[in-house]
């Protein structure tokens, strides 16, 4: 970890989650890597390592480039925070080609799921390494016979496309070779899709997978946002506001963040990213809910 | 300015520079009155705020305050006059000179307060908790296509620190120091007692907290002038001599030819004067009368000259691949295009403090800086030019004018304002590209105090004179001044504990 690295200047906090709701420095990164120069444990940061939703906008924030995810990832595994444990799926495959790894959210839609995969042209993965991402939010232990089944599947495969930006982050680190992209970005990639989308849309990126690859992706929205003249859920900094609807942690209220989004713009639909956001949207507007793959 | 040289002699040799650590002496008994304030005392959270920007200061609080409503830190002062216990009141923490450390006592972080309350398009106003960071503010305001007027280029300074102080941005030629936006306040004065102050209700009050590093109050709300939002179309021309550069920016401000101006240089090598504008009326009538008499170059030119210039001199080429290296850093920084559109720049405020953090942000920042009058900037700075050069070989100059608003002297008083300047007043920053180098806190001091000896000597005054740089209070300002203003502090802050080591 390289808290050390962090000389306290805050731009992390404009545009942590946590931050915005508790006004607590305590809880943000620049309060655990201050916390943990002074002596803390991770036993003494609990409340504060069970706070992150692990949106990432901290990690293109900061100017002494700190792996803040991996520094929070490292601390829940000293700590773990307690949620209802995924199921490990039973059946397995050898994936070749395409590979949609559709997460736990999109899978409970298997309409959705299904327009998805043939707008991509892409097999759905049987194992989408839900409960390995899970994990990996909580700071549980992974088995190293799960990891090795999970990867293997896709050793021969050539491009992966991720609904889950957590899980999308560590199959970078782990498949270096292989081309791994999220579920927004592929789709938004789509003539079809972006055809559809409309200046009166307010589109919602999904946070975790743009912050991992910020510098690259930045670009990619800024042409979409530019060419379809969007509204988005990007701040000044151009980093994604969270509805932490898919974190694990519940200390950021969801319909919150995402009032604080639609707070005043102007818009018809609201177009998300992240299947979990339709529900958190369709409870605070009445305006039309739409997921990206439902254009 | 009044400057008796044994006055200040005498007065300074018996005025301590580095703040002395309050001992704790009552700590548990003000903690037990606390009914209702939490006072967090464990040492990580009291570590996070061990230090300022600076990161030259250190000091440790023996408890911290995360501030949420004007009734909490009433409860809080009280307590703090009853038991004698030190306040040190902190919104960013970007101060350089210690002015935000807690040296024992209680450490207040505003920022727990940092809400935008309500915002009236009609009227041009805002209303804000004072802990607000003025990013996050611009984000509030860019939902209802409205912007503030100035503010330091820097996402984390709040808005209570900010007014404390003054701020700079590029337009303060235009529109002021960021202070003289503020319409109206909430302050709880140093006695607890939770007063709205404006030039029209408690005018006295509202005089000495704006610009008054902290001594008179809290700043829990604040009421500000807005404007709306536009992207800014930018000019860049580039200079190799400082007073240059230095006339043709007092020239464009005096005539307000631009809606943004400010000098920024890479030694005194490639000196940048740049020009922006709001609108494309405003560009197109500085195209038809300033421009030709603007002496800078463009890019293209510049480097030319640059090229030829360093050609013959090899013994400066390390300057010249320094200057490249960094042209190739900074520049695609300040082009990036998620912030521009149609050619104009859209989030001026976050493009340039991502620049400043980037590009000269670290572990310790040594900003010293002189404030002066018109007629004396172009000498200051070619002054204290000559010390960075003896001190560093790289550095930056940061140059911009603030416009002086007649209704708002009586703010200015004992402050970054120097008294003789009329029409605009000046500052320069002298910041030394410090990096991952090590300097001893024997050099750094000796080059602030050298940049800060000028000021003394040419009747300046200085953005950052509080915490370690407190000696130069008098030294600046004089022996009956600073009594004046040191006997209103003890009036309203009888145990001396708000803000204690910045000025007084």
């Amino acid at each position: 970890m390289e808290f050390s690295s962090c000389h306290g200047c805050s731009l992390c906090l404009l545009s942590c989650p946590v931050w915005r709701q508790t006004r607590d420095v305590r809880l943000t990164p620049h309060g655990r890597a201050k916390a943990l120069q002074n002596g803390a444990s991770a036993a003494d940061l609990q409340a504060s390592i069970a706070s992150c939703t692990l949106c990432g906008a901290c990690e293109p924030a900061c100017p002494e480039e700190i792996p803040l995810i991996d520094m929070i990832l490292e601390l829940r595994r000293q700590q773990p925070i307690q949620v209802a444990r995924g199921d490990v799926p039973s059946e397995k495959e050898i994936s070749v080609g395409n590979v949609l790894l559709a997460g736990e959210v999109l899978r409970q839609d298997p309409e959705r799921l299904k327009r998805i995969a043939s707008l991509l042209d892409i097999a759905v993965a049987a194992d989408d390494g839900s409960d390995i991402s899970r994990a990996i939010e909580c700071g549980a232990a992974l088995s190293s016979e799960r990891l090795s089944s999970f990867m293997g599947s896709f050793r021969n495969a050539k491009r992966l496309v991720v609904a889950d930006g957590l899980l999308l982050r560590k199959l970078r680190e782990w498949l270096p070779e292989a081309r791994v992209v999220s579920l927004g970005e592929a789709l938004s990639t789509l003539e079809a899709v972006r055809a559809r989308l409309r200046a009166t849309d307010l589109y919602v990126i999904e946070p975790r997978a743009f912050h991992a690859d910020h510098a690259r992706l930045v670009r990619h929205y800024d042409a979409l946002i530019k060419a379809r003249n969007l509204k988005t859920n990007l701040d000044l900094q151009r980093l994604a506001v969270p509805t932490g609807a898919s974190s694990a942690a519940k200390r950021v209220d969801p319909l919150d963040q995402a009032r604080w989004i639609l707070d005043g713009r102007a818009f018809e639909r609201v177009v998300v990213e992240d299947a979990a956001d339709c529900a958190v949207f369709a409870r605070v507007t009445d305006r039309q809910v739409l997921h990206l793959g439902d254009l | 300015m009044p400057r008796s040289q044994s006055t200040s002699e005498r007065s300074t040799s018996s005025q301590q520079t580095n703040p002395s650590r309050w001992q704790g002496a009552g700590w548990p008994a003000f903690v037990s009155s606390l009914k209702d304030v939490a006072v967090i005392e464990d040492a990580p959270m009291r570590g996070t705020f061990a230090t300022d920007a600076g990161g030259t200061s250190y000091g440790m609080p023996h408890g911290v305050v995360i501030a949420r409503s004007a009734a909490q830190i009433s409860a809080l002062l009280k307590a703090a006059q009853a038991h004698r216990v030190p306040v040190t009141v902190r919104g960013g923490g970007l101060t350089t000179e210690g002015e935000s450390v807690a040296f024992g006592g209680v450490l207040l972080d505003m920022t727990g307060m940092s809400k935008c309350l309500f915002i009236d398009p009609q009227k041009l106003e805002v209303r804000v908790e004072a802990g607000i960071f003025w990013a996050s503010l611009a984000e509030h305001l860019r939902r209802q296509g409205m912007d503030y007027l100035s503010a330091p280029l820097n996402l984390t300074s709040s808005v209570g620190g900010t007014l404390g102080v003054g701020g700079i941005d590029v337009n303060s030629a235009r529109f002021g120091c960021s202070a003289d936006q503020a319409l109206a306040l909430q302050v709880v004065t140093p006695t607890g007692e939770i007063v709205e102050c404006s030039d029209e209700a408690n005018p006295e009050l509202f005089r000495r907290v704006i610009l008054g590093y902290g001594q008179f109050g809290v700043i829990t709300e604040a009421t500000l002038r807005i404007r709306r939002y536009t992207p800014i179309r930018m000019r860049y021309y580039y200079y190799a001599s400082l007073r240059t550069a230095i006339e043709d920016l007092q020239m464009l401000d005096r005539e307000q030819a631009a809606d943004y101006t400010g000098i920024l240089t890479m030694m005194d090598a490639a000196i940048n004067l740049l020009v922006a504008f709001d609108s494309g009326e405003r560009e197109a009538a500085f195209d038809a009368k300033w421009h030709s008499r603007v002496r800078g170059m463009g890019e293209a030119a510049f480097s030319a000259r640059a090229f030829l210039s360093y050609l013959v001199r090899p013994w400066r080429w390390g300057e010249a691949l320094f200057l490249r290296d960094r042209k190739r850093q900074l520049f695609p920084e300040f082009r990036r295009p998620e912030h521009t559109r149609d050619g104009k720049m859209e989030d001026r405020s976050v493009v340039f403090s991502r620049a400043v953090w980037k590009f000269w942000g670290g572990r310790q920042m040594v900003i010293p800086d002189l404030a002066t009058s018109s007629a004396k900037f172009a000498e200051a700075v070619e002054r204290g030019n000559a010390v960075c050069k003896r001190f560093f070989p790289r550095y930056t100059l940061y140059c911009v004018g603030i416009r002086l608003r007649e209704e708002h002297r009586p703010h200015y008083e004992m402050s970054c304002i120097p008294p003789d300047a009329a029409g605009w007043a000046y500052g320069c920053e002298f910041e030394p590209m410090i990096g991952d180098g090590t300097w001893s806190r024997d050099h750094l001091q000796s080059f602030k105090n050298a940049i800060y000896d000028i000021g003394v000597e040419m009747g300046a005054s200085y953005y950052r004179f509080g915490g370690m740089m407190k000696g130069y209070v008098r030294r600046v300002f004089g022996d009956p001044l600073v009594d004046r203003h040191l006997a209103m502090k003890r009036a309203a802050d009888p145990a001396m504990i708000l803000n204690r080591d910045v000025i007084f």
